[in-house]
């Protein structure tokens, strides 16, 4: 999951960043208005983290370009935690509206349900065979047998069982599991998929050469 | 309490007063009234008084004695007996009567007398009930006369005359009887039964009474409806005071007639509630954005804080995340010692030291100290303050100072210049620090001496920049008695005037 984080308060940009990394998401960073809106409206991001105060452009004036051609969900992130705000924060498109202080367990929650909700999916428990994706709790079980990954496995898996029996291309892929500075580590993804059939079993993703990887579809 | 209210007080002095009125006016009208009828009454048993005692004149001439031969009664009748015989002259006392009516009057003695009323004086006594009539007494008090109608036992007058020798008219239940004294010493009675008038008089007092009652109903109505007009905006007034004790701030009175007593009371409390309003909602905006400004360095910590601790870490990870917490609390210092600052000075705690300082010393003192700020921007500052002696507190003029030429270098253009400038005007020095920066839009040049208005509203972030700056700047140059202004125009930069009052000089 690609997540892009614009935000200008230095210190809480970095810990935020840090926090997301360690939480298994890519994470891109801006800490002003219109370098902003360009990764925004650049890349296919899952969520985005928009504080509202912002230099140059506010987070409204982001917010308000991004959805005339994107549909990424946005969380807002503000100081300002009176209803009128909230209310004008919803109805320009925000997603979801966090008011600072925030704890960051709600806050990852919060991205979570926007990411699942991005990609269709309602539950926060897939299944595909005998193996069980919970997204709440981060953790995959096969055959009630917790696995163990790493947080870029595990985001791989939760990436391809969200897009549940398509097929998932390579550069879709990069893009949402790997940030700007990561990209071009081109054999850094077949590292990760043979890391995860050797723990979940071989047929658990498919190749589909030329075109990408595939969970549960047709094979 | 019912009287305590004002209305009810009102209609009940009203009410009395409007009775006492009413009372007077129907009691000289039924007075008017009474006395009228009795006067006419009076006048018609005046008439038949007279009647009848001129023609009981004793006859003059050689039959009957004159009145030089002395007033006794005996000689106003003379002659002992009937003389029915003597017909002839006709007496005086009864002109014009026929010989059988021409009777002499009795002597004392005459027991067989018959008193017969000349026929012109009939109509004045009917026979009927309701009619006057009369009844003659001798001078011993013995019944000489009596007329037909008059009631069968009629009690002689009594013996107290008044001073005009006659005994005031008396009222016998509905009988009203009036006497007369006659030559002879005897008496004369002319009565009547005004039942009828008294029955007039009653339904005029009760005509009167109702009417009264009527006019009374009404005025107490009328008296209620213009009270009830007259507290209306007294009403209005405390119901809407009510609502505004409740918290509703935003109510007003309704004030139409604005030059009427109670509108001209509603516009200086609609303008009283308006100063509060604002007064309130400028707390509450103080507030919120004070709680604003504490967010940011608040979600640093914990952000920080919780993802250090959420797993074991390098030391120098920890350290990294301590130090933004430094950092995030030395924000929240700032700002906490900012508003403390602020609140003292609302409050006029801080008290304002009078000392001297020269003020050329203190803005070299200040440029030395925004020195590297202004190196690191490649800002250049020109001082050219002449010496100045000025009284004042200068640690808080150097905070002034300090604060506005942060500003001038930070909004600043790279390269350019700081001018900071003091013009001795009569009795007040001002003191101009102008930048060759972007300017102060001139939407955002009236406020930005409010608290936590940005004109770039991002700056939130920036550390040091509390918002509270300008603020407190101008509270400060307020306690001295001076003033701040700023002014901006288009292409030339900032320019932020501060003017202080000069210390009187001792006689030169």
């Amino acid at each position: 999951m690609r997540i892009l984080i614009v935000e200008d308060e230095p210190d809480l940009l970095r810990s935020l960043a840090q926090a997301l990394q360690e939480e298994g998401y890519a994470v891109d960073t801006a800490a002003e208005g219109p370098s902003g809106l360009f990764n925004a409206q650049t890349y296919d991001y899952d969520a985005v983290v928009l504080d509202v105060m912002l230099p140059k452009m506010d987070g409204w004036e982001i917010l308000r370009r991004l959805r005339q051609t994107k549909k990424t969900p946005v969380l807002m992130l503000t100081a300002r935690d009176q209803s009128r705000d909230r209310v004008r924060g919803l109805d320009t498109g925000a997603d979801d509206y966090v008011v600072k202080p925030f704890d960051l367990p709600e806050l990852f929650a919060r991205l979570r349900a926007l990411i699942r909700r991005g990609a269709g999916q309602a539950a926060n428990v897939l299944t595909v065979g005998d193996i069980v994706i919970d997204t709440g709790a981060r953790q995959i079980t096969r055959g009630g047998q917790p696995v163990a990954l790493t947080a870029r496995e595990y985001a791989l898996v939760e990436f391809l069982a969200l897009h549940h029996g398509q097929v998932v291309t390579r550069t879709a892929l990069y893009d949402h599991l790997f940030d700007e500075n990561e990209s071009s580590l081109s054999n850094l993804l077949d590292v990760h998929v043979s890391n995860i059939r050797k723990k979940l079993g071989p047929g658990f993703i498919t190749t589909r050469r030329g075109h990408g990887y595939c969970m549960g579809g047709p094979a | 309490m019912i009287l305590k209210s004002i209305r009810w007080r009102l209609q009940i002095w009203y009410g009395l007063v409007f009775l006492a009125v009413l009372t007077g006016f129907g009691l000289t009208a039924y007075e008017l009234e009474r006395n009228r009828q009795f006067r006419n009454l009076d006048a018609e048993f005046q008439k038949r008084m007279g009647a009848l005692s001129s023609s009981m004149r004793p006859p003059l001439g050689p039959r009957g004695p004159g009145p030089d031969r002395g007033g006794g009664p005996d000689d106003q009748f003379p002659g002992g007996g009937p003389t029915d015989d003597r017909g002839g002259g006709p007496g005086d006392g009864f002109p014009g009567a026929r010989p059988p009516e021409d009777r002499p009057f009795p002597g004392p003695g005459g027991q067989d007398f018959q008193f017969r009323l000349p026929s012109s004086l009939t109509n004045l006594f009917g026979a009927e009930s309701n009619s006057f009539y009369y009844v003659i007494w001798g001078r011993n008090g013995a019944e000489l006369a009596r007329s037909e109608a008059a009631p069968r036992d009629v009690p002689p007058p009594p013996p107290d005359t008044g001073p005009g020798g006659q005994p005031p008219p008396r009222m016998r239940g509905p009988l009203r009887e009036f006497f007369h004294a006659t030559p002879g010493g005897g008496s004369l009675l002319v009565g009547s039964s005004i039942a009828e008038d008294l029955a007039g008089l009653r339904v005029v007092a009760w005509s009167l009474a109702a009417a009264g009652a009527v006019v009374l109903l009404l005025g107490l109505t009328g008296g209620w409806w213009i009270a009830t007009r007259a507290m209306r905006p007294v009403e209005d007034i405390s119901a809407t005071a009510v609502k505004i004790a409740a918290g509703d701030l935003s109510q007003r009175i309704s004030a139409a007639d604005t030059d009427s007593e109670l509108g001209r009371l509603a516009a200086v409390l609609n303008s009283t509630f308006s100063r509060l309003e604002a007064a309130f909602a400028q707390q509450r905006q103080f507030t919120a954005d004070a709680a604003h400004e504490l967010r940011t360095p608040i979600a640093v910590m914990l952000t920080q804080t919780q993802t250090a601790l959420s797993r074991e870490r390098a030391a120098d990870e920890y350290r990294a995340a301590v130090q933004a917490c430094q950092r995030a609390a030395q924000r929240m210092r700032k700002l906490m010692e900012s508003l403390l600052q602020l609140a003292r000075l609302d409050a006029g705690q801080e008290t304002m030291k009078q000392l001297p300082f020269d003020l050329s010393k203190l803005a070299a003192d200040c440029v030395e100290m925004v020195a590297p700020l202004a190196e690191a921007r490649r800002v250049k500052i020109q001082c050219a303050v002449p010496p100045t002696p000025c009284l004042g507190d200068p640690e808080q003029i150097s905070q002034v100072l300090t604060n506005l030429l942060a500003n001038a270098i930070e909004f600043n253009k790279p390269s350019g210049q700081v001018r900071l400038t003091a013009e001795t005007q009569s009795s007040v020095v001002k003191l101009t620090v102008a930048d060759t920066g972007e300017g102060i839009a001139p939407e955002d040049l009236p406020r930005i001496f409010e608290r936590f208005y940005r004109a770039d509203k991002s700056r939130s972030g920036a550390a040091g920049h509390t918002g509270l700056g300008l603020a407190i700047s101008r509270a400060i140059v307020r306690a001295h008695g001076g003033d701040i202004q700023a002014a901006s125009p288009p292409g030339a930069g900032a320019a932020f005037t501060v003017t202080l009052p000069l210390p009187h000089r001792p006689s030169s």
